[in-house]
């Protein structure tokens, strides 16, 4: 028995090859995720170890708000440093500040990472403690003096003795470029740039003048580590903290880990949706091969083969084939991941040298779910294989009975509406689980009830088509309506990638006019003023503004993280004077001038999951000056753009120690003159955009594009998948209608008509598979989006012209599908096809 | 549109319908070399009925296929009518077997999609021209298929899918029928009315026919039998029963 399963697989290379190739791109995407991250995160991890190599203490102030590195630490009185020298075993401390710097390059603009941040620091002069190491010139020495990293200096062309303008959190200046220096080997912190400046300079710059962030200590030879932990421990004031350099390491590490996991959590949903259609195709193959070999298999059965045999070699072939196939995909996944770090060398992210991490867990998984998928998806067709009777050898093939039909159709009608119902829980809840059980469901069910629909929608589909090219436009809609089932189950690959398609762009589209409409809805000011990137406004921005004749009012903006009820949440905060000619606040309960008496303000929303009322008092933290009570002065109707919870910019600065400005916000008296007289006051902060409200709303849609372009190339992957799908069936049906195909020649079909004939049959199932998939696709988002209005998407859009567009774009790739079977079907020997049995 | 036929009605009226000139196909080389053909030069008389018999591996069918455009031989020259169709291209081949030659095979003559009717007119189609549509009515009454034509093939008796086919290769009034084996899979009285359709259409429309058997009955209803073996001729009987037939096919088994 296993003899002839080898020898089955062996006979059909092709198709099995086409098959495997489903699985092998599947995988590929899997353990290429899993390579890059685990990479990335190995290298990160080496990274920080040597940034932290020579460091045996940190002083630094207990984390306030969140945990580890990203928390939220008060600074350290300078006058500590002392102190700690004093410590016996200290061999050496140095303090140091770090905060936003950003290079304005050679062309006047600002220099803008991709999301990485743009640091200034304090240069360590002590090279017994700093990671810093100087490659041309020196260090800074003077208040005008800087060091650049070498990433920014080779990418952006600045040489040692240069001036360079740096932007920071007060005033624009030129420094000189003392130094050019690496870390360690990177010449990069991951795509960061770095401004590093005398202690006093970087204290100016980000503005902590007579304030530490930390003290960085190395113990003297000899000395007992433990011990002079505890001995600086006991020197500290209240609020400080002494860790281990270790401890830095680990909790950098964890943060990037953590950061890591969120992406290759993503990266992995699309790979496993790639797979899922994967498993369509593969088991629309299996069903099609057992077709095809009815005869051979009730052969079997009647020499003696049990069912039991049966069943085995039918999954035992497709094992062979997801284990050859996902072999290959872990091979190819290690360039998947070459590839994607190579990319992330175009984005100006130098990774530190360090090798692949091809991890045993990645070989585990991408074999388990490699193998798994195509013995899943074979189970149904071993099962049909299992229950033709020894009989068949004699006889015809057998067509699908009705009773098979109807049953189909309870289940699938079965499985579509437990889908429908765990997507309406898991949106309410919600639990993205539930959401996803519920959508395989939905897909699983509609790809069974899909048949019912195959026979009459492509007669529908196929109209058109005969009526333009003739018998072979009917000849290819006849045979999409000869077998609904094969139809369906091929269609419906690419019906599951179309549903995901369009469920984005519904998402998508409403997304954007929401935000659209939330501009509109929050802002009434003429322009705003926001740093790009991940800048900060200048605090000498609001007062050159307002200098502006034609400006008529201004309101400043800040944003900060905040405790409120024991969780990390963002405070919004702006000006009072001018409020009502700058931002629209709908106010369902109290009034906005609850804010001037330093009272919260909540959006509704919050107000009702919060059980919030104007009123009531809610506990907050702040970092700098710890708990207080606020009192709710007013509740106003949600808007993204604002946020839940908002303060007077007063309140605000009295609360935080260098509050942020996030964004200003400038009435004009609406000449075209007013805007440009902005425009032109703020030309010395290169890191500044100045929008209209149409512009800022264009950045707004911009935004949401950019994202829904990277999950569009993402689900590309799959709709590939279902590509090859269309192409397997076609290559089969080819096959099978050798002798039909022998005929037509023989009275007189032209290659080119047998090869329209075949694009037809394909653009009919790609239509089909995406009319389907956009209807089921719509819904989904329809649901998604209704599910989202509290979280600001109000607007329900269906972008018909869009889905239009994918609509035609799914028969353009079936045309694509199309061109090898049909070239092979129009190549057949017309005598060969003739004399085939 | 102008049928090959009705062309041809004149003055080439003498011409064979098709011929061939030292057709050789060899399959294989040197010591292995099979000759399936081994220089057959005939000619198919226009208007006539002719048989062509023989054992198995004869070369009858090679025959067939290398005179109709469905295969090549490997050298010499076959005709229809005056044209040299050695020198056709695929495309060019495809359009002969479209408008001057008629198909009838042994089995899977019928394309299983298409209705009988649209069987019938499927060359029409494939050529993007229109149905004669008074040709058709003859032909579907001279068969007896009137009440079938809006029927798939699945839905038709043997009998009924072969005269299906008879009305397929009729339809564009061709220069010659090639019948390979029609009556194979057919019971007698199917058989015998299937042929005697063809004699019909030799007789009353002056249709030329060549049918490919091995059945001594289905040679009776020919004008001539020519006789293969070894990939040549070896025989050739004008106005034939399946007596003589049966006679001839014994003294040269012999």
């Amino acid at each position: 028995m296993r003899n002839v399963t080898l020898k089955g697989l062996l006979a059909h290379k092709l198709r099995l090859a086409l098959t495997a190739l489903a699985i092998v791109l599947g995988v590929a995407f899997i353990s290429g995720t899993f390579v890059l991250t685990d990479t990335l995160n190995n290298t990160f991890s080496v990274l920080f170890g040597n940034v932290y190599q020579k460091v045996d203490f940190q002083v630094r102030g207990v984390a306030q708000l969140g945990s580890g590195a990203n928390a939220t630490r008060n600074e350290l009185p300078e006058s500590l440093l002392a102190t700690v020298r004093r410590v016996p075993g200290v061999e050496a401390a140095e303090g140091g500040v770090e905060g936003y710097a950003q290079f304005v390059a050679h062309d006047g603009k600002a220099i803008q990472t991709g999301g990485a941040p743009t640091l200034g620091i304090s240069f360590d002069p002590d090279q017994q403690i700093s990671a810093l190491r100087i490659i041309a010139g020196g260090p800074p020495v003077t208040s005008g003096d800087v060091v650049m990293d070498a990433g920014t200096a080779q990418k952006y062309g600045f040489t040692v003795g240069q001036r360079v303008r740096i932007v920071s959190a007060g005033a624009v200046r030129a420094f000189t470029i003392t130094g050019i220096a690496e870390f360690g080997s990177a010449n990069n912190l991951a795509g960061a740039t770095l401004a590093a400046f005398t202690l006093p300079t970087a204290q100016d710059v980000v503005q902590e003048t007579g304030h530490l962030d930390d003290i960085d200590v190395v113990t003297a030879p000899g000395a007992g580590k433990a011990v002079v932990q505890r001995d600086i421990a006991a020197v500290l004031p209240p609020g400080v903290q002494v860790v281990t350099g270790q401890t830095l390491v680990n909790e950098n590490a964890s943060a990037i880990s953590q950061s890591l996991s969120f992406f290759s959590t993503a990266l992995l949903v699309f790979a496993f949706i790639s797979l899922f259609v994967g498993g369509f195709t593969i088991f629309n193959t299996f069903s099609i091969i057992v077709g095809q070999r009815t005869r051979e298999l009730a052969l079997l059965r009647i020499v003696g083969a049990s069912r039991r045999q049966v069943f085995r070699s039918v999954l035992t072939e497709a094992a062979i084939t997801g284990l050859v196939s996902s072999a290959i995909g872990l091979g190819l996944g290690v360039l998947a991941a070459l590839g994607l770090e190579a990319l992330l060398r175009g984005f100006g992210i130098t990774l530190p040298a360090g090798s692949l991490v091809f991890e045993p867990r990645t070989v585990l998984v991408g074999l388990a779910v490699g193998v798994g998928v195509t013995v899943v998806a074979a189970i149904g067709p071993a099962r049909n294989a299992v229950r033709i009777p020894p009989v068949a050898a004699l006889g015809d093939r057998q067509s699908d009975s009705d009773v098979s039909l109807r049953r189909r159709f309870a289940w699938g009608t079965a499985l579509a509406v437990a889908g429908v119902v765990l997507l309406a829980i898991g949106l309410a809840k919600p639990a993205i689980q539930l959401v996803g059980a519920g959508a395989v469901c939905i897909f699983v069910g509609a790809a069974m009830l899909a048949p019912v629909a195959a026979r009459p929608l492509s007669s529908v589909i196929g109209r058109p088509l005969a009526r333009a090219l003739g018998v072979s436009g009917k000849l290819g809609r006849e045979n999409s309506m000869r077998s609904p089932r094969r139809t369906a189950q091929t269609a419906s690959a690419l019906m599951v990638g179309l549903a995901l398609v369009a469920a984005i762009s519904v998402f998508g589209a409403s997304l954007s006019r929401s935000s659209t409409a939330s501009v509109d809805d929050a802002i009434s000011a003429d322009l705003i003023l926001t740093a790009n990137g991940s800048g900060q406004v200048s605090g000498s921005v609001p007062a050159a503004a307002s200098a502006v004749p034609g400006v008529t009012a201004t309101t400043t903006v800040y944003r900060s993280q905040f405790e409120l009820q024991n969780t990390l949440a963002t405070l919004t905060a702006v000006s009072t004077q001018h409020l009502a000619g700058t931002l629209i606040l709908r106010m369902t309960a109290g009034t906005t001038a609850a804010l001037a008496r330093g009272e919260l303000l909540i959006d509704s929303t919050t107000a009702t999951s919060k059980h919030l009322s104007v009123g009531g008092a809610v506990p907050v933290r702040f970092a700098r000056t710890g708990s207080s009570v606020l009192r709710v002065g007013g509740i106003y109707q949600a808007n993204a753009l604002i946020g839940s919870y908002l303060v007077s910019a007063a309140f605000f600065v009295s609360h935080f120690t260098n509050p942020s400005l996030a964004a200003l916000l400038l009435r004009t008296n609406g000449s075209a003159a007013a805007d440009k007289a902005v425009t032109n006051a703020l030309a010395p902060y290169p890191n500044l955009q100045v929008q209209t409200r149409a512009q800022f709303e264009q950045t707004q849609n911009a935004s949401v594009n950019q994202l829904l372009g990277l999950v569009y190339a993402l689900l590309g992957l799959a709709v590939l998948i279902a590509l090859i799908g269309i192409v397997n069936t076609l290559m089969l049906s080819v096959f099978e209608r050798t002798r039909e195909i022998g005929l037509l020649r023989a009275v007189g079909m032209m290659r080119r008509q047998v090869r329209a004939m075949i694009r037809s049959e394909a653009v009919i199932l790609a239509i089909f598979g995406a009319i389907i998939g956009i209807i089921i696709g719509t819904g989904m988002g329809i649901a998604l989006v209704s599910s989202l209005k509290q979280q600001g998407i109000t607007d329900t859009v269906v972008p018909a012209s869009r889905l239009l567009v994918f609509l035609l774009l799914s028969a353009l790739l079936g045309l694509v599908a199309a061109s090898w079977p049909a070239r092979r079907a129009a190549k057949l020997d017309v005598l060969a096809a003739i004399a085939a049995e | 549109m102008v049928l090959p036929s009705q062309t041809l009605t004149g003055d080439t009226r003498a011409a064979p319908a098709a011929h061939s000139v030292d057709l050789r196909k060899t399959y294989g080389a040197g010591q292995a070399a099979v000759h399936a053909l081994a220089g057959i030069t005939v000619a198919f008389e226009r208007g006539r009925f002719t048989a062509v018999m023989g054992p198995s591996g004869s070369g009858k069918s090679t025959l067939m296929h290398c005179m109709a455009g469905l295969d090549r031989p490997t050298s010499g020259q076959s005709f229809v009518g005056d044209l040299d169709i050695g020198k056709l291209d695929d495309a060019g081949l495809t359009k002969l077997r479209r408008d001057r030659i008629g198909f009838v095979f042994q089995s899977f003559n019928l394309i299983p999609t298409l209705t009988a009717a649209e069987n019938i007119t499927l060359p029409v189609a494939l050529a993007g021209a229109k149905v004669d549509q008074e040709w058709l009515g003859y032909l579907v009454k001279q068969l007896g298929i009137g009440d079938r034509l809006a029927h798939r093939p699945s839905e038709l008796s043997g009998g009924q899918q072969q005269r299906v086919a008879c009305a397929r290769a009729l339809i564009n009034k061709p220069d010659l029928i090639f019948a390979d084996e029609p009556t194979g899979n057919l019971d007698s009285n199917a058989s015998a009315d299937l042929l005697a359709f063809l004699r019909r259409s030799v007789q009353e429309l002056g249709q030329s026919i060549v049918m490919v058997t091995h059945d001594p009955r289905g040679a009776g209803y020919a004008d001539r039998v020519v006789f293969l073996a070894d990939g040549t001729v070896v025989g050739d009987l004008e106005r034939p029963t399946a007596d003589t037939v049966l006679e001839r096919m014994r003294t040269l088994g012999a």
